[in-house]
């Protein structure tokens, strides 16, 4: 039997026995446990240590809102840090670490941190690594040789470094009714809602349904809460318009009533089931939301209210009802409000001594005075608790005599024998969401905390999270909640009869208790109260700048207990009362939330690739693939043994001797159809399309609005109302875009269909001396002789018995035809011309060689369409038509875009026979060590076959008067300088006789 | 945030693409009036409160809306096809 | 004609299409994913007005009555129309040819045909857990009071677009651009891996 395990009552499951280790020790729980209350039955006290001050740490509460207790949870190579022990179902063979120790949890190094605590208090960072360096001890530097200590000392659980194999996965949801929460509230809300057919989503994040009726100790409707609970649940399950989300964390509540949802789907099973993700990122449109979050218990700051032993009284309510755990045998409990009072009634239910309640308050009820003499106790009305005692686990603590109304400590201090301290500051209620979701909170005096904000979005707030406390009201604002939400009318239906203990739910404005010691506010962030004092010395007022300056609340746990109190301190430190001190706005995520759920599907291999017919092909036949935004393609088919240059020099080589094919399939292809078709082409281009006869060809050039280049590419006229547009690859979602937005928004009247048909065809583009020779011997249909097919011809036959549509065009420079089929034939297409051309010579090429191919002919693409330049600057001013108005007519010619000293295309050869690299500079001078005045730089280089020489193009200022003239590369990342020749961008060619044949 | 589309419905607005301030007015394409094609394509209202909005639907329907939104609280308040037509009105 | 000759069309999928059931599975199979390799695929368009005539020519050539009115559809089994966009509607037919029987009937005074045949892969998902596999994917709503039997929508997952109408209480057909399908349908998998699922 466990030390701290009572006899009977919880929610666990005596008969199953859990084993699991933390910190290595073996240690057995119940179905049911959390680690949290499985350990504490196992006599564990010690958790943590403290952030800063590695101070002993033990549990503080039982929910979601620990801050002390975090674990690392290792499963296999992968750990994941800063859990809170609370949140972690236990299971056979869970392995948890405790953190930020050194070496051991009972025997820390770090502890020293303690003796030093004056230097760490708040604002530690800034006064010493801020500032000028005065000596060798101050500022920045400093900070840099001290940096690597400061970081191991302070902290939380470290990162792993394996990669992560669990599978996280998105969901999206609609509902009617998102009801958040699942106490006595919630369950009302959700059952009013789903009885009026509205489509349900009950989301909670604990493994159970229920909230505070598992452990509330009140019946409702004449049964154990919790078995109306699980009532309630049943009947939930039962309707097929509800879907329950238990381990469910509502995290963030967007705009649209759109809320995200994190999913612990399998963090409580051994193993998951195949194909069982382990978290799920939920996206949930809601119609109306029903917030039944809860409330938070806050502590009370008072010296010592961190040592291992003192927790919130509810918790260790809960821990003894639901888990059937007792934090201690000895129990005193330390209160400035009644609900205490059922906790200390509760703990003694259990089986636990509960020596003292001590009250700040002197005017403590009949009905509580009555309940403290139920739970055997000594009440000491008036006192306050000044100091704990005990090194790792509580054994007493001092009291004294206390005024409420001024703060003031009284008398000789009296200890108390107790191993177990329970604290209760008043409550908080949970209104995260309703914070993310816009207004801000309000001060409510008499409950002394924040209510929800009036709701700017659509959700209605019900319960402890409305300052309602009480279960009798929890339950007739969920059930007013669900039916509103729902649409449905005020119900005047009897609501279950709740019994349970009175108590007023005011406490007494006591935050904090003035004793000489350390008393904390943030038990994660070790912020203390002197901390919070400090701050406001040094002229820190506004509670957005305290936060900051002292971290309170920036800790895992956002300030979940130390919200108010913070704030109170800060207040009185300010003279002012809280409201006027203001709050913080709470933002997402409400808890932590793992990467891993938020990129979703989104990782490794599941990011969607582009793959064009002809991809398995190319990976057959020895293709090195290469990533061109979302698509796959070619790079080289290189050849055992060769390096890159050597592949793409042979395979434009012999494109440019006999013959070579290459995949153009993710060229951006447009259907532009319509009775206005040419006409819109005549708008969007700078040249005429209108005039372009049915069955040619033509280039076009887009330009921007602004007059800037924005994208070319040829179009073929394949009926009078039918263009085919092609559009470069990178290019052809924005181009689409633009078509799209001008027949919608600017020209609606025009009769336009633009269609993205880039899938539908195939495309492979063959080139050389002997294409035309190889097209021959494989085209049934058609002729494909000069007068057929003549340059910028289109012809339609087949190939391999499939209907192939040829377009003569040239890239490359060589006589070269663009074979186009249905994408389902283009393997077949592609492997026939393959076959055709093997008496060629011909060969397959990849976006190497075609890269050097067009730089040879001095081709622009998107290098040097790089949203910078004119037409004119590339030499394309010959396509500016005069006699029409286009997309940027009117703005190409403005002062800047055609002056004399623009850059311009050009040429370049390298002169020391070395390579050079995009993005190099062109300069005047030979100054190597202090290159200067760059008048250009680098877009593209290869070495050309052609010209056996290395070459580029180039952007240079004025270039096309330095034609014949010398320069100098400059790129000296890549330690490279040296002489080259400005040259015409056409390099070989120039004439085009090679592709007019 | 959501975006009622005036054909798909709600939706998230992952779905859609800004296109622009949707006060603009394209001067006529042979006008030589550089400072008005020079607001046109230079010039953006940036108001506190209600703008006129060009999106398109481009995870959609890939139609052009005329969207206004409050850029304070980012409340959609109506939407209509930029082509014109159907008008949503989305305030509540 | 001679498009009965025409060879068979290479799927984009065939290296990832693995017939029979995988993932969970041992308690059944709660999604059926196949390809369903439409003969044709058209994009019809009509121009502002007209829309109620290119209704009335999809009608006569298909024998399909298309529901006017945002996203309506209709399916036979053998064929299916849904309106996916403002005018426009994507038309399917097992059979090939279907573009060459509305050549003559949609005039330009009517609107637009665009041959999707080989640049669309249509996907079919069926079963009890169809909805929550697609859930993963598309944030639509695919309750059937919200996403009606026939109905199609236009959505996207990341960078993929994706037409899908409702061609059963619990089935969608999924058209994809061809050079997503691979991508999408290995992602499809892997989703419906949880649940159980048979290729077909």
């Amino acid at each position: 039997m466990s030390p701290r395990r009572t006899e009977t009552g919880g929610r666990i499951d005596r008969l199953r026995t859990i084993r699991f280790t933390f910190d290595g020790a073996p240690y057995t729980g119940h179905a049911g446990d959390t680690l949290a209350s499985a350990l504490l039955a196992n006599g564990v006290t010690l958790f943590g240590r403290s952030f800063k001050y590695h101070r002993p740490r033990g549990l503080l509460a039982a929910g979601v809102e620990e801050p002390n207790a975090l674990v690392t949870v290792l499963r296999g190579e992968v750990r994941e840090p800063n859990i809170a022990a609370t949140m972690v179902e236990i299971y056979d063979g869970l392995v948890a670490v405790s953190q930020n120790r050194a070496p051991s949890l009972a025997w820390d190094i770090g502890a020293l941190n303690q003796l030093g605590g004056k230097v760490l208090s708040a604002g530690f960072y800034y006064k010493t690594f801020m500032g000028p360096v005065i000596g060798p001890l101050k500022g920045t530097r400093f900070w840099m040789f001290c940096e690597h200590f400061i970081r191991r000392a302070a902290g939380l659980g470290k990162a792993g470094t394996a990669p992560d194999p669990a599978r996280y996965e998105r969901m999206n949801a609609f509902c009617d009714v998102l009801v958040v929460g699942s106490g006595p509230a919630g369950l009302m809300a959700a059952k009013a809602a789903a009885d009026q057919g509205a489509r349900v989503i009950l989301a909670d994040l604990e493994a159970h349904f229920g909230g505070s009726a598992h452990w509330s100790g009140e019946t409702i409707d004449g049964v154990p809460a919790a078995d109306w609970a699980q009532r309630t649940v049943g009947q939930l399950e039962g309707n097929d318009n509800v879907r329950l989300l238990p381990r469910t964390t509502v995290w963030g509540y967007y705009d649209g009533n759109t809320l995200a949802a994190l999913e612990r789907v399998t963090d409580h099973k051994e193993t998951p089931a195949k194909g069982e993700p382990r978290q799920r990122y939920w996206a949930i449109r809601a119609g109306t939301v029903v917030l039944a979050t809860g409330s938070f218990e806050r502590p009370l700051i008072f010296p010592g209210n961190d040592r291992p032993g003192v927790m919130l009284a509810h918790a260790a309510e809960r821990y003894a009802v639901e888990y059937g755990v007792l934090p201690g045998q000895r129990i005193a409990l330390f209160t400035n409000n009644d609900s205490a009072y059922r906790s200390a009634v509760a703990l003694k239910k259990a089986g636990a001594a509960v020596v003292a309640i001590v009250d700040v308050r002197g005017d403590v009820s009949n009905e509580m005075r009555r309940l403290a003499s139920e739970a055997e106790a000594e009440l000491l009305a008036g006192h306050a608790v000044v100091a704990t005692e005990g090194g790792r686990a509580l054994t007493g603590l001092k009291v004294q005599r206390f005024d409420a109304t001024n703060g003031a400590l009284s008398g000789d201090d009296r200890s108390i024998h107790a191993d177990s301290l329970l604290m209760s500051g008043g409550w908080s209620p949970t209104i995260h969401l309703a914070s993310q979701a816009g207004a801000r909170a309000e001060w409510d005096p008499a409950r002394q905390a924040f209510l929800p904000p009036r709701p700017t979005q659509r959700w209605i707030g019900a319960g402890a999270f409305t300052g309602s406390f009480s279960t009798a009201e929890a339950i007739a604002e969920g059930r007013a909640a669900g039916l509103q939400a729902a649409g449905g009318s005020a119900s005047s239906a009897p609501l279950p009869i709740v019994e349970a203990t009175p108590g007023d739910p005011d406490p007494a404005p006591v935050f904090e208790i003035k004793a000489k010691g350390k008393s904390f506010v943030d038990f994660q962030h070790d912020v203390t109260a002197e901390d919070v004092r400090l701050a406001h010395r040094e002229g820190f007022v506004s509670v957005e700048h305290l936060k900051r300056y002292t971290t309170l609340g920036m800790a895992t746990d956002q300030g979940k207990n130390s919200n108010v109190p913070g704030l109170a301190i800060m207040a009185e430190a300010l003279g002012k009362p809280i409201p006027e001190v203001g709050t913080t706005r709470f933002r997402p995520p409400y808890t932590a939330v793992s990467i891993g759920s938020l990129a979703a599907e989104r990782f490794g291999d599941l990011k969607p690739e582009r793959l064009t017919p002809m991809h398995d092909w190319h990976i057959a036949n020895g293709a090195t693939m290469y990533s061109a935004g979302l698509w796959y393609r070619p790079m080289i088919y290189g050849l055992a043994g060769e390096t890159v240059e050597q592949a793409y020099v042979r395979e434009a080589r012999a494109t440019r001797e006999s013959a070579g094919i290459v995949d153009v399939s993710t060229l951006g292809k447009i259907a532009v159809q319509g009775p206005d078709a040419a006409e819109f082409l005549d708008r969007v281009y700078t040249n005429m399309f209108s005039t372009l006869a049915v069955g040619k060809a033509r280039y076009g050039l887009m330009l921007r609005e602004d007059g800037l280049a924005f994208d070319d590419g040829t179009t073929w006229r394949l009926g009078e109302q039918d263009f085919l547009m092609t559009t470069t690859t990178a290019n052809a979602g924005k181009v689409m875009q633009n078509l799209e937005y001008f027949l919608d928004v600017i020209w609606p009247e025009l009769k336009v269909t633009v269609t993205s048909v880039t899938d539908e065809w195939a495309g492979a583009a063959i080139g050389g001396p002997k294409a035309r020779a190889i097209l021959f011997s494989c085209v049934t249909g058609t002729a494909v002789d000069n007068a057929t097919l003549p340059f910028m011809g289109i012809v339609h036959g087949r190939i391999a018995g499939v209907p192939v549509m040829i377009c003569r065009l040239s890239f490359s420079g060589e006589m070269a035809f663009e074979v186009y089929s249905g994408a389902g034939y283009g393997t077949r297409v592609w492997e026939a011309l393959i076959e055709a051309g093997k008496p060629f010579g011909l060969v397959t090429y990849g976006l190497e060689a075609l890269g050097t191919m067009r730089i040879e002919k001095g081709h622009v693409t998107g290098a040097e369409i790089d949203g910078r330049t004119t037409a004119r600057d590339l030499h394309l001013d010959w396509m500016l038509s005069k006699k029409k108005p286009f997309i940027g007519s009117a703005m190409m010619d403005r002062e800047g875009l055609i002056s004399p000293d623009r850059l311009q295309l050009v040429g370049l050869i390298s002169l020391d026979n070395r390579p050079f690299n995009g993005g190099a500079h062109i300069v005047e001078e030979l100054d190597e060590a202090n290159p200067h005045d760059s008048i250009g730089h680098i877009t593209a280089c290869c070495y050309s076959p052609a010209l056996s020489k290395y070459i580029a193009l180039a952007l240079v200022k004025d270039g096309k008067a330095r034609h014949g003239t010398r320069a100098f590369v400059s790129d000296p990342l890549r330690n490279r300088f040296g002489p080259i020749e400005i040259v015409s961008n056409h390099f070989y060619d120039p004439d085009g006789s090679r592709m007019h044949g | 945030m959501l975006i009622t589309c005036p054909y798909c419905g709600p939706r998230d607005v992952i779905e859609f693409t800004y296109q622009g301030d949707g006060n603009r007015e394209r001067p006529q394409p042979a006008s030589q009036n550089l400072d008005a094609w020079n607001a046109y394509v230079y010039d953006r209202l940036n108001p506190a409160g209600d703008h006129n909005e060009i999106w398109q639907h481009s995870g959609g329907c890939r139609a052009h809306l005329r969207v206004v939104r409050n850029t304070l609280t980012h409340e959609v308040l109506s939407t209509a096809f930029a082509r014109g037509g159907h008008k949503t009105e989305s305030r509540s | 004609m001679a498009e009965h000759q025409l060879p068979e069309r290479q799927s984009p999928l065939e290296p990832e299409y693995h017939p029979g059931s995988h993932g969970n599975f041992e308690h059944g199979v709660d999604v059926i994913l196949s390809e369903t390799r439409p003969g044709s695929i058209l994009q019809l368009a009509a121009w502002a007005g007209e829309e109620k005539r290119l209704i009335e020519v999809v009608r006569k050539v298909t024998g399909l009555a298309l529901p006017d009115g945002a996203g309506g559809g209709v399916g036979n089994g053998a064929r299916a129309a849904f309106g996916f966009a403002p005018g426009k509607f994507t038309v399917v037919d097992e059979a090939e040819g279907l573009a060459q029987a509305f050549a003559g009937a949609i005039t330009p005074a009517i609107g637009t045909l665009t041959d999707l045949s080989h640049g669309r892969t249509a996907i079919r998902i069926a079963g009890p857990k169809a909805e929550w596999v697609m859930a993963k994917f598309f944030a639509i709503d695919f309750a059937l009071p919200a996403f009606p039997l026939g109905a199609g929508r236009s959505t996207n997952h990341h960078d993929i677009f994706a037409q899908i109408q409702r061609s059963g209480a619990d089935q969608f057909d999924i058209y994809v651009f061809r050079s997503f399908a691979r991508s999408f349908w290995k992602a499809l998998c892997h989703a419906s891996e949880e649940v159980g699922y048979e290729v077909q």
